[in-house]
Protein backbone atom coordinates (compact mmCIF):
# COMPACT_ATOMS: atom_id res chain seq x y z
CA UNK A 1 0.00 0.00 0.00
CA UNK A 2 1.36 3.40 -0.91
CA UNK A 3 2.00 5.64 2.08
CA UNK A 4 0.00 8.84 2.02
CA UNK A 5 2.13 11.94 2.51
CA UNK A 6 1.21 14.39 5.23
CA UNK A 7 0.31 17.94 4.31
CA UNK A 8 1.32 21.22 5.95
CA UNK A 9 -1.25 24.03 6.36
CA UNK A 10 0.22 25.68 3.22
CA UNK A 11 -0.12 22.59 1.01
CA UNK A 12 -3.07 23.89 -0.99
CA UNK A 13 -1.26 27.17 -1.55
CA UNK A 14 1.80 25.33 -2.90
CA UNK A 15 -0.38 23.33 -5.30
CA UNK A 16 -2.24 26.44 -6.45
CA UNK A 17 1.13 28.01 -7.24
CA UNK A 18 2.14 24.97 -9.32
CA UNK A 19 5.09 24.25 -7.05
CA UNK A 20 7.22 21.28 -8.04
CA UNK A 21 6.27 18.96 -5.15
CA UNK A 22 8.04 15.95 -3.72
CA UNK A 23 7.79 13.71 -0.70
CA UNK A 24 10.25 14.70 2.03
CA UNK A 25 10.33 12.79 5.33
CA UNK A 26 6.67 11.82 4.94
CA UNK A 27 5.44 15.28 3.88
CA UNK A 28 4.44 16.45 0.40
CA UNK A 29 6.60 19.56 0.18
CA UNK A 30 7.50 22.16 -2.46
CA UNK A 31 10.95 21.73 -4.04
CA UNK A 32 10.64 25.02 -5.90
CA UNK A 33 8.00 27.29 -7.38
CA UNK A 34 9.19 28.79 -10.67
CA UNK A 35 12.97 29.11 -10.31
CA UNK A 36 15.29 27.64 -7.67
CA UNK A 37 18.02 30.04 -8.68
CA UNK A 38 15.85 33.10 -8.16
CA UNK A 39 14.68 31.73 -4.82
CA UNK A 40 18.27 31.13 -3.69
CA UNK A 41 19.39 34.60 -4.80
CA UNK A 42 16.38 36.31 -3.19
CA UNK A 43 17.52 35.04 0.22
CA UNK A 44 21.00 36.48 -0.34
CA UNK A 45 19.81 39.88 -1.52
CA UNK A 46 16.28 40.41 -0.13
CA UNK A 47 14.20 37.75 1.55
CA UNK A 48 12.58 34.37 1.08
CA UNK A 49 9.89 32.56 3.03
CA UNK A 50 9.94 28.81 3.59
CA UNK A 51 7.15 26.48 4.69
CA UNK A 52 8.76 24.56 7.56
CA UNK A 53 5.67 23.18 9.29
CA UNK A 54 7.00 19.69 8.58
CA UNK A 55 9.61 20.16 11.31
CA UNK A 56 8.88 18.50 14.62
CA UNK A 57 8.50 20.19 18.01
CA UNK A 58 8.88 18.43 21.36
CA UNK A 59 8.54 20.16 24.73
CA UNK A 60 10.33 19.10 27.89
CA UNK A 61 8.96 20.49 31.15
CA UNK A 62 9.38 19.90 34.86
CA UNK A 63 12.10 20.30 37.44
CA UNK A 64 14.15 17.57 35.84
CA UNK A 65 13.90 18.99 32.30
CA UNK A 66 17.28 20.73 32.25
CA UNK A 67 19.04 17.69 33.68
CA UNK A 68 17.36 15.37 31.16
CA UNK A 69 18.41 17.58 28.26
CA UNK A 70 21.95 17.86 29.64
CA UNK A 71 22.06 14.09 29.66
CA UNK A 72 20.72 13.64 26.11
CA UNK A 73 21.78 16.74 24.15
CA UNK A 74 25.37 17.22 22.99
CA UNK A 75 25.68 20.92 23.74
CA UNK A 76 26.22 22.04 27.34
CA UNK A 77 23.24 24.13 28.46
CA UNK A 78 25.44 25.51 31.24
CA UNK A 79 28.17 26.58 28.83
CA UNK A 80 27.09 27.26 25.24
CA UNK A 81 26.30 30.94 24.61
CA UNK A 82 28.83 33.08 22.80
CA UNK A 83 32.58 32.63 22.45
CA UNK A 84 33.06 32.49 26.23
CA UNK A 85 30.39 29.78 26.51
CA UNK A 86 28.04 31.32 29.03
CA UNK A 87 25.00 29.39 30.36
CA UNK A 88 21.83 29.29 28.25
CA UNK A 89 19.30 31.78 29.67
CA UNK A 90 15.54 32.07 29.04
CA UNK A 91 15.02 33.58 25.58
CA UNK A 92 18.11 31.91 24.13
CA UNK A 93 18.41 28.76 22.04
CA UNK A 94 21.28 26.51 21.09
CA UNK A 95 22.16 24.00 18.36
CA UNK A 96 23.31 20.45 19.10
CA UNK A 97 22.47 16.81 18.52
CA UNK A 98 20.95 13.76 20.18
CA UNK A 99 23.24 10.73 20.08
CA UNK A 100 22.86 7.09 20.92
CA UNK A 101 25.26 5.12 23.13
CA UNK A 102 27.54 4.55 20.13
CA UNK A 103 27.90 8.30 19.63
CA UNK A 104 25.89 8.05 16.40
CA UNK A 105 23.51 10.88 15.53
CA UNK A 106 19.79 10.27 16.03
CA UNK A 107 18.98 13.82 14.93
CA UNK A 108 20.20 17.39 15.27
CA UNK A 109 18.11 19.97 17.08
CA UNK A 110 17.75 23.44 18.49
CA UNK A 111 16.86 23.60 22.18
CA UNK A 112 14.89 26.69 23.20
CA UNK A 113 15.02 27.75 26.88
CA UNK A 114 11.47 29.10 27.34
CA UNK A 115 11.45 29.60 31.11
CA UNK A 116 12.62 27.81 34.24
CA UNK A 117 11.94 24.06 33.80
CA UNK A 118 10.40 24.69 30.39
CA UNK A 119 12.19 23.84 27.14
CA UNK A 120 11.20 23.40 23.51
CA UNK A 121 13.18 21.12 21.21
CA UNK A 122 12.90 21.53 17.44
CA UNK A 123 14.02 18.52 15.42
CA UNK A 124 13.73 17.41 11.81
CA UNK A 125 10.58 16.34 9.98
CA UNK A 126 9.28 12.98 11.11
CA UNK A 127 11.65 12.84 14.10
CA UNK A 128 9.22 14.02 16.81
CA UNK A 129 8.34 10.51 17.99
CA UNK A 130 11.92 9.19 17.91
CA UNK A 131 13.28 12.09 19.93
CA UNK A 132 10.33 12.10 22.36
CA UNK A 133 10.83 8.33 22.90
CA UNK A 134 14.57 8.79 23.33
CA UNK A 135 14.05 11.50 25.95
CA UNK A 136 11.41 9.48 27.80
CA UNK A 137 13.61 6.41 27.80
CA UNK A 138 16.34 8.40 29.56
CA UNK A 139 14.10 10.14 32.10
CA UNK A 140 15.34 7.75 34.79
CA UNK A 141 12.82 8.87 37.39
CA UNK A 142 13.50 12.56 36.82
CA UNK A 143 10.56 14.91 37.11
CA UNK A 144 10.27 15.69 33.40
CA UNK A 145 7.34 15.56 31.00
CA UNK A 146 8.05 15.07 27.30
CA UNK A 147 5.30 16.13 24.87
CA UNK A 148 5.43 15.68 21.12
CA UNK A 149 3.69 18.70 19.53
CA UNK A 150 4.50 17.66 15.95
CA UNK A 151 1.85 18.68 13.40
CA UNK A 152 0.14 20.86 16.01
CA UNK A 153 2.25 23.98 15.43
CA UNK A 154 2.51 26.04 12.27
CA UNK A 155 6.02 27.08 11.29
CA UNK A 156 7.54 29.21 8.57
CA UNK A 157 10.92 30.85 8.17
CA UNK A 158 11.70 34.27 6.74
CA UNK A 159 15.33 34.48 5.74
CA UNK A 160 17.42 37.17 4.08
CA UNK A 161 18.82 40.61 4.85
CA UNK A 162 15.39 42.28 4.47
CA UNK A 163 13.65 39.86 6.88
CA UNK A 164 13.28 42.30 9.79
CA UNK A 165 12.30 45.20 7.51
CA UNK A 166 9.47 43.07 6.14
CA UNK A 167 8.40 41.62 9.50
CA UNK A 168 8.13 45.16 10.87
CA UNK A 169 5.05 45.65 8.69
CA UNK A 170 3.11 42.80 10.30
CA UNK A 171 4.16 42.90 13.97
CA UNK A 172 2.15 44.69 16.66
CA UNK A 173 5.15 46.36 18.29
CA UNK A 174 8.24 45.86 16.16
CA UNK A 175 10.40 48.48 17.88
CA UNK A 176 10.30 46.80 21.26
CA UNK A 177 10.42 43.43 19.67
CA UNK A 178 13.66 43.76 17.76
CA UNK A 179 15.61 45.71 20.38
CA UNK A 180 18.57 43.69 21.55
CA UNK A 181 17.83 40.43 19.82
CA UNK A 182 21.08 38.56 19.15
CA UNK A 183 21.62 35.55 16.89
CA UNK A 184 20.10 32.43 18.50
CA UNK A 185 17.65 34.32 20.70
CA UNK A 186 13.85 34.35 20.51
CA UNK A 187 10.80 36.21 21.77
CA UNK A 188 7.19 35.40 22.51
CA UNK A 189 5.21 32.18 22.49
CA UNK A 190 2.71 30.65 20.08
CA UNK A 191 0.43 29.61 22.97
CA UNK A 192 -2.03 32.36 23.96
CA UNK A 193 -2.02 31.09 27.56
CA UNK A 194 1.74 31.58 27.95
CA UNK A 195 2.86 34.67 29.89
CA UNK A 196 5.39 35.19 27.06
CA UNK A 197 2.68 35.48 24.39
CA UNK A 198 2.50 39.26 24.74
CA UNK A 199 6.15 39.64 23.78
CA UNK A 200 5.54 38.94 20.10
CA UNK A 201 2.24 39.37 18.33
CA UNK A 202 1.09 40.04 14.82
CA UNK A 203 -0.81 43.29 14.40
CA UNK A 204 -4.03 41.22 14.43
CA UNK A 205 -3.12 39.88 17.88
CA UNK A 206 -1.90 36.39 16.86
CA UNK A 207 0.85 35.32 19.29
CA UNK A 208 4.15 34.12 17.81
CA UNK A 209 7.36 32.57 18.91
CA UNK A 210 9.91 34.37 16.78
CA UNK A 211 13.43 33.07 16.79
CA UNK A 212 16.50 34.68 15.22
CA UNK A 213 17.65 31.44 13.67
CA UNK A 214 17.29 29.64 10.34
CA UNK A 215 18.86 27.18 7.98
CA UNK A 216 20.30 29.40 5.28
CA UNK A 217 23.26 31.16 6.90
CA UNK A 218 21.48 34.44 6.27
CA UNK A 219 19.84 36.90 8.64
CA UNK A 220 16.29 35.93 9.46
CA UNK A 221 13.74 34.31 11.69
CA UNK A 222 11.92 31.08 12.33
CA UNK A 223 8.28 31.69 13.24
CA UNK A 224 6.18 29.27 15.33
CA UNK A 225 2.46 29.92 15.52
CA UNK A 226 -1.12 28.64 15.42
CA UNK A 227 -1.28 26.55 12.20
CA UNK A 228 -4.70 28.03 11.35
CA UNK A 229 -3.08 31.47 11.00
CA UNK A 230 -0.08 30.35 9.00
CA UNK A 231 -1.42 31.04 5.52
CA UNK A 232 -2.62 34.46 6.64
CA UNK A 233 0.90 35.43 7.75
CA UNK A 234 2.45 33.83 4.64
CA UNK A 235 0.28 36.03 2.39
CA UNK A 236 0.88 39.14 4.48
CA UNK A 237 4.66 38.65 4.31
CA UNK A 238 4.55 38.11 0.54
CA UNK A 239 2.63 41.36 0.25
CA UNK A 240 4.76 43.35 2.72
CA UNK A 241 7.96 42.01 1.13
CA UNK A 242 7.20 42.93 -2.49
CA UNK A 243 9.45 45.98 -2.40
CA UNK A 244 12.31 43.81 -1.14
CA UNK A 245 11.95 41.11 -3.78
CA UNK A 246 10.55 38.51 -1.37
CA UNK A 247 9.95 35.05 -2.83
CA UNK A 248 8.38 31.86 -1.56
CA UNK A 249 11.19 29.30 -1.50
CA UNK A 250 11.13 25.52 -1.65
CA UNK A 251 13.34 22.79 -0.24
CA UNK A 252 15.80 22.93 -3.16
CA UNK A 253 16.81 26.52 -2.41
CA UNK A 254 16.89 25.64 1.28
CA UNK A 255 19.35 22.85 0.49
CA UNK A 256 21.64 24.93 -1.72
CA UNK A 257 21.63 27.83 0.77
CA UNK A 258 22.46 25.63 3.75
CA UNK A 259 25.23 23.83 1.86
CA UNK A 260 26.94 27.15 1.07
CA UNK A 261 26.53 28.13 4.72
CA UNK A 262 28.30 24.91 5.87
CA UNK A 263 25.21 23.62 7.71
CA UNK A 264 24.60 19.85 7.87
CA UNK A 265 21.50 18.02 6.69
CA UNK A 266 20.56 15.43 9.29
CA UNK A 267 20.58 11.81 8.05
CA UNK A 268 22.85 12.88 5.19
CA UNK A 269 25.85 14.83 6.56
CA UNK A 270 25.39 13.57 10.11
CA UNK A 271 23.86 10.19 10.77
CA UNK A 272 24.56 6.66 11.97
CA UNK A 273 28.27 7.25 12.56
CA UNK A 274 30.16 9.07 15.36
CA UNK A 275 29.21 12.75 15.75
CA UNK A 276 32.77 14.09 15.90
CA UNK A 277 35.61 15.30 13.65
CA UNK A 278 33.24 17.42 11.59
CA UNK A 279 32.78 21.16 10.88
CA UNK A 280 30.22 21.46 13.71
CA UNK A 281 32.48 21.31 16.75
CA UNK A 282 30.39 24.11 18.30
CA UNK A 283 27.65 21.50 18.81
CA UNK A 284 29.87 19.51 21.17
CA UNK A 285 30.62 20.60 24.76
CA UNK A 286 34.32 21.19 24.29
CA UNK A 287 36.50 22.99 26.83
CA UNK A 288 38.17 26.16 25.53
CA UNK A 289 41.30 24.27 24.49
CA UNK A 290 39.24 21.45 22.91
CA UNK A 291 41.06 18.88 25.01
CA UNK A 292 37.98 17.54 26.84
CA UNK A 293 34.22 17.79 27.22
CA UNK A 294 32.65 20.02 29.87
CA UNK A 295 29.82 17.64 30.75
CA UNK A 296 28.67 14.06 30.50
CA UNK A 297 26.14 13.11 27.80
CA UNK A 298 24.84 10.03 26.03
CA UNK A 299 27.38 9.02 23.41
CA UNK A 300 30.30 10.75 25.13
CA UNK A 301 32.11 7.59 26.09
CA UNK A 302 31.92 6.26 22.55
CA UNK A 303 33.21 9.53 21.07
CA UNK A 304 36.14 9.51 23.51
CA UNK A 305 37.20 5.97 22.72
CA UNK A 306 36.96 5.74 18.93
CA UNK A 307 39.23 3.10 17.46
CA UNK A 308 39.10 4.36 13.88
CA UNK A 309 38.27 7.94 13.09
CA UNK A 310 36.47 9.35 10.08
CA UNK A 311 36.53 13.06 9.24
CA UNK A 312 33.85 15.22 7.64
CA UNK A 313 34.93 18.30 5.70
CA UNK A 314 33.31 21.01 3.64
CA UNK A 315 34.54 21.37 0.06
CA UNK A 316 34.09 23.81 -2.78
CA UNK A 317 34.53 23.20 -6.50
CA UNK A 318 35.92 25.39 -9.28
CA UNK A 319 32.64 25.80 -11.15
CA UNK A 320 29.04 24.74 -10.69
CA UNK A 321 29.37 21.16 -11.95
CA UNK A 322 28.31 18.55 -9.43
CA UNK A 323 28.61 14.83 -8.88
CA UNK A 324 25.89 12.63 -7.40
CA UNK A 325 26.45 12.24 -3.67
CA UNK A 326 25.89 9.00 -1.80
CA UNK A 327 27.07 5.42 -1.75
CA UNK A 328 28.46 5.29 -5.30
CA UNK A 329 30.51 8.46 -4.91
CA UNK A 330 34.25 8.54 -4.17
CA UNK A 331 36.78 11.00 -2.81
CA UNK A 332 40.23 10.56 -4.38
CA UNK A 333 43.55 12.09 -3.38
CA UNK A 334 45.86 13.42 -6.12
CA UNK A 335 47.91 10.25 -5.52
CA UNK A 336 44.84 8.22 -6.51
CA UNK A 337 43.82 6.84 -3.11
CA UNK A 338 40.11 6.36 -2.55
CA UNK A 339 39.59 7.94 0.88
CA UNK A 340 35.85 8.35 1.26
CA UNK A 341 32.44 9.36 -0.04
CA UNK A 342 30.50 12.52 -0.86
CA UNK A 343 27.72 13.28 1.65
CA UNK A 344 26.29 16.41 0.01
CA UNK A 345 27.03 17.95 -3.38
CA UNK A 346 24.95 21.04 -4.20
CA UNK A 347 25.41 24.29 -6.11
CA UNK A 348 25.46 27.57 -4.23
CA UNK A 349 24.19 29.77 -7.07
CA UNK A 350 25.12 33.03 -5.40
CA UNK A 351 28.89 32.60 -5.38
CA UNK A 352 31.74 32.53 -7.84
CA UNK A 353 35.54 32.69 -7.98
CA UNK A 354 37.37 35.84 -9.05
CA UNK A 355 41.20 35.94 -8.96
CA UNK A 356 41.27 32.83 -6.80
CA UNK A 357 38.91 34.21 -4.17
CA UNK A 358 35.25 33.35 -3.56
CA UNK A 359 32.76 36.22 -3.65
CA UNK A 360 29.01 36.22 -3.11
CA UNK A 361 26.55 38.42 -4.94
CA UNK A 362 26.02 39.96 -1.49
CA UNK A 363 29.75 40.61 -0.91
CA UNK A 364 30.33 44.35 -0.35
CA UNK A 365 33.77 44.04 -2.00
CA UNK A 366 32.64 42.01 -5.02
CA UNK A 367 34.36 42.90 -8.30
CA UNK A 368 32.58 45.26 -10.70
CA UNK A 369 30.16 43.41 -12.98
CA UNK A 370 30.39 40.23 -10.85
CA UNK A 371 27.74 37.81 -12.06
CA UNK A 372 28.42 34.37 -10.57
CA UNK A 373 27.15 31.15 -12.10
CA UNK A 374 27.53 29.31 -8.82
CA UNK A 375 29.97 26.86 -7.29
CA UNK A 376 29.55 23.23 -6.41
CA UNK A 377 29.97 22.65 -2.69
CA UNK A 378 29.06 20.26 0.08
CA UNK A 379 30.58 17.73 2.44
CA UNK A 380 32.82 14.68 2.18
CA UNK A 381 33.47 12.00 4.79
CA UNK A 382 37.00 10.62 4.56
CA UNK A 383 39.20 8.14 6.39
CA UNK A 384 42.04 10.55 7.18
CA UNK A 385 42.60 14.05 8.50
CA UNK A 386 43.01 16.62 5.70
CA UNK A 387 44.38 20.18 5.78
CA UNK A 388 42.22 23.09 4.58
CA UNK A 389 43.29 24.10 1.09
CA UNK A 390 44.01 20.52 -0.02
CA UNK A 391 42.86 19.59 -3.54
CA UNK A 392 41.03 16.29 -3.91
CA UNK A 393 38.74 14.87 -6.58
CA UNK A 394 35.18 13.81 -6.05
CA UNK A 395 33.66 11.37 -8.49
CA UNK A 396 30.54 9.45 -9.34
CA UNK A 397 30.03 7.00 -12.18
CA UNK A 398 29.79 9.87 -14.66
CA UNK A 399 32.47 12.44 -13.88
CA UNK A 400 35.31 13.40 -11.60
CA UNK A 401 35.81 16.99 -10.50
CA UNK A 402 38.57 18.77 -8.59
CA UNK A 403 37.51 20.39 -5.33
CA UNK A 404 39.25 22.08 -2.42
CA UNK A 405 38.81 21.12 1.25
CA UNK A 406 37.76 24.33 3.01
CA UNK A 407 36.67 25.60 6.42
CA UNK A 408 34.03 27.95 4.97
CA UNK A 409 32.16 28.38 1.69
CA UNK A 410 29.83 31.36 1.01
CA UNK A 411 31.46 34.61 2.23
CA UNK A 412 29.68 37.59 3.78
CA UNK A 413 26.74 35.69 5.21
CA UNK A 414 24.37 37.88 7.17
CA UNK A 415 23.08 35.53 9.91
CA UNK A 416 25.21 37.11 12.65
CA UNK A 417 24.97 40.75 11.59
CA UNK A 418 23.98 43.13 14.43
CA UNK A 419 20.22 43.70 14.49
CA UNK A 420 20.73 47.47 14.38
CA UNK A 421 22.17 47.14 10.85
CA UNK A 422 19.19 45.09 9.66
CA UNK A 423 16.18 47.21 10.66
CA UNK B 1 5.15 21.86 -11.66
CA UNK B 2 2.96 22.66 -14.61
CA UNK B 3 -0.05 20.60 -15.60
CA UNK B 4 0.54 18.55 -18.73
CA UNK B 5 -2.05 20.71 -20.48
CA UNK B 6 0.03 23.81 -19.81
CA UNK B 7 3.13 22.37 -21.46
CA UNK B 8 4.06 22.89 -25.07
CA UNK B 9 4.76 20.02 -27.49
CA UNK B 10 5.15 21.05 -31.15
CA UNK B 11 3.29 18.93 -33.70
CA UNK B 12 6.31 18.84 -36.04
CA UNK B 13 8.66 17.18 -33.53
CA UNK B 14 9.12 13.51 -32.61
CA UNK B 15 9.70 12.46 -29.00
CA UNK B 16 11.59 9.81 -27.02
CA UNK B 17 10.74 7.97 -23.81
CA UNK B 18 13.69 9.83 -22.22
CA UNK B 19 12.05 13.20 -22.99
CA UNK B 20 14.24 14.34 -25.87
CA UNK B 21 12.69 15.88 -28.96
CA UNK B 22 13.87 15.59 -32.54
CA UNK B 23 13.05 17.93 -35.44
CA UNK B 24 14.12 17.74 -39.04
CA UNK B 25 15.99 20.86 -40.04
CA UNK B 26 16.90 20.50 -43.71
CA UNK B 27 19.40 17.65 -44.05
CA UNK B 28 20.23 17.53 -40.38
CA UNK B 29 18.12 16.80 -37.36
CA UNK B 30 18.05 18.97 -34.27
CA UNK B 31 17.76 17.51 -30.76
CA UNK B 32 16.78 18.99 -27.44
CA UNK B 33 14.77 18.17 -24.31
CA UNK B 34 11.03 18.60 -23.99
CA UNK B 35 9.06 21.21 -22.10
CA UNK B 36 8.06 18.43 -19.70
CA UNK B 37 11.73 17.54 -19.04
CA UNK B 38 12.81 21.12 -18.39
CA UNK B 39 9.83 21.66 -16.08
CA UNK B 40 10.71 18.53 -14.09
CA UNK B 41 14.41 19.43 -13.85
CA UNK B 42 13.90 23.04 -12.74
CA UNK B 43 16.52 25.70 -13.39
CA UNK B 44 19.10 24.35 -15.79
CA UNK B 45 22.49 25.71 -14.83
CA UNK B 46 24.88 23.82 -17.08
CA UNK B 47 24.73 21.81 -20.30
CA UNK B 48 27.61 19.56 -21.34
CA UNK B 49 27.58 18.72 -25.05
CA UNK B 50 29.72 16.48 -27.29
CA UNK B 51 32.44 17.53 -29.73
CA UNK B 52 31.33 18.29 -33.26
CA UNK B 53 32.22 15.28 -35.38
CA UNK B 54 31.46 12.69 -32.69
CA UNK B 55 29.73 9.59 -34.01
CA UNK B 56 27.15 8.26 -31.62
CA UNK B 57 24.75 5.36 -31.69
CA UNK B 58 21.09 5.43 -30.77
CA UNK B 59 20.87 5.29 -26.98
CA UNK B 60 24.42 6.62 -26.37
CA UNK B 61 24.86 9.41 -23.86
CA UNK B 62 25.56 12.59 -25.84
CA UNK B 63 25.79 14.98 -22.91
CA UNK B 64 24.51 15.96 -19.53
CA UNK B 65 22.12 18.60 -18.36
CA UNK B 66 22.68 19.90 -14.88
CA UNK B 67 19.91 21.40 -12.82
CA UNK B 68 20.19 22.65 -9.29
CA UNK B 69 18.71 19.37 -8.17
CA UNK B 70 20.53 16.78 -10.24
CA UNK B 71 22.74 15.89 -13.19
CA UNK B 72 20.82 14.07 -15.91
CA UNK B 73 22.10 12.27 -18.97
CA UNK B 74 21.02 13.02 -22.52
CA UNK B 75 20.51 10.06 -24.87
CA UNK B 76 20.78 9.91 -28.66
CA UNK B 77 17.28 9.39 -30.11
CA UNK B 78 18.82 8.04 -33.33
CA UNK B 79 22.38 7.31 -34.40
CA UNK B 80 24.38 9.91 -36.25
CA UNK B 81 27.35 12.25 -36.42
CA UNK B 82 27.23 15.51 -34.49
CA UNK B 83 27.37 18.38 -37.00
CA UNK B 84 26.75 21.28 -34.60
CA UNK B 85 26.26 22.01 -30.92
CA UNK B 86 24.40 24.99 -29.49
CA UNK B 87 27.30 27.01 -28.10
CA UNK B 88 24.97 29.69 -26.75
CA UNK B 89 24.00 27.28 -23.98
CA UNK B 90 27.48 27.57 -22.49
CA UNK B 91 26.66 31.08 -21.26
CA UNK B 92 22.88 30.81 -21.28
CA UNK B 93 21.81 27.34 -20.12
CA UNK B 94 18.53 28.87 -18.96
CA UNK B 95 17.41 28.95 -22.62
CA UNK B 96 16.66 25.25 -22.21
CA UNK B 97 14.03 26.28 -19.65
CA UNK B 98 12.62 29.25 -21.47
CA UNK B 99 12.72 28.08 -25.10
CA UNK B 100 13.30 24.32 -25.09
CA UNK B 101 12.37 23.88 -28.79
CA UNK B 102 13.88 27.06 -30.17
CA UNK B 103 17.05 28.70 -28.86
CA UNK B 104 17.37 25.96 -26.21
CA UNK B 105 18.17 23.24 -28.78
CA UNK B 106 21.24 21.16 -27.98
CA UNK B 107 22.82 19.38 -30.94
CA UNK B 108 22.38 18.82 -34.68
CA UNK B 109 23.29 15.51 -36.24
CA UNK B 110 23.61 13.95 -39.65
CA UNK B 111 21.44 10.92 -38.99
CA UNK B 112 22.92 7.52 -39.75
CA UNK B 113 19.42 6.13 -40.15
CA UNK B 114 17.01 8.89 -41.28
CA UNK B 115 14.07 6.46 -41.18
CA UNK B 116 14.78 5.86 -37.48
CA UNK B 117 13.04 9.12 -36.68
CA UNK B 118 9.75 7.65 -37.76
CA UNK B 119 10.04 5.06 -35.02
CA UNK B 120 9.99 7.82 -32.36
CA UNK B 121 6.80 8.97 -30.67
CA UNK B 122 4.43 11.50 -32.20
CA UNK B 123 3.10 14.32 -30.06
CA UNK B 124 -0.06 12.33 -29.36
CA UNK B 125 1.92 9.22 -28.42
CA UNK B 126 4.27 11.20 -26.16
CA UNK B 127 1.35 12.94 -24.46
CA UNK B 128 -0.26 9.55 -23.98
CA UNK B 129 2.89 8.34 -22.21
CA UNK B 130 3.05 11.42 -19.95
CA UNK B 131 -0.55 11.06 -18.94
CA UNK B 132 0.12 7.38 -18.15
Amino acid sequence: MEAISKHTPLHDWHLARNANMAEFCGYDMPLWYSSVKEEHLAVLTGAGIFDTSHMAVVTVTGQGAAELLQDCFTNDLDACVGPTRKPLTPGRCVYGAFLDDSGFTIDDAIVFFLSESNYMVVVNAGMGNSIADHLEKHCDGRNAVVTNLSDRIGKMDIQGPAAAKILKHVLADPGIFFAGMPYFSFRGHFDESSPKADMARLDDGTPLLLSRTGYTGEFGFEIFMNPDKLEHLWLRLLDAGKAYGIRPCGLAARDSLRAGAVLPLSHQDIGPWPFINHPWAFALPYTADRSAFTKDFIGRRALESLKTAEFTYAFVGKDLRKVSAGGESRVMTVEGDNIGTVLTCATDMGIGIHDGKIFSIASPDKPAGFSPKGLCCGFVKVSRQLPFGLQVSIADGRRSIAVTIVNDIRPHRTARRPMAEMI
Amino acid sequence: MKQISELNFPEDARYTDDHEWVKENGDVIRIGITDYAQDQLGDIVFVELPEVGSSLSKGDVFGTVESVKAVSELYMPVSGEVSAVNETLEDHPELVNTEPYESGWMIEINPGDPAGINALKSKAEYLGMLKG
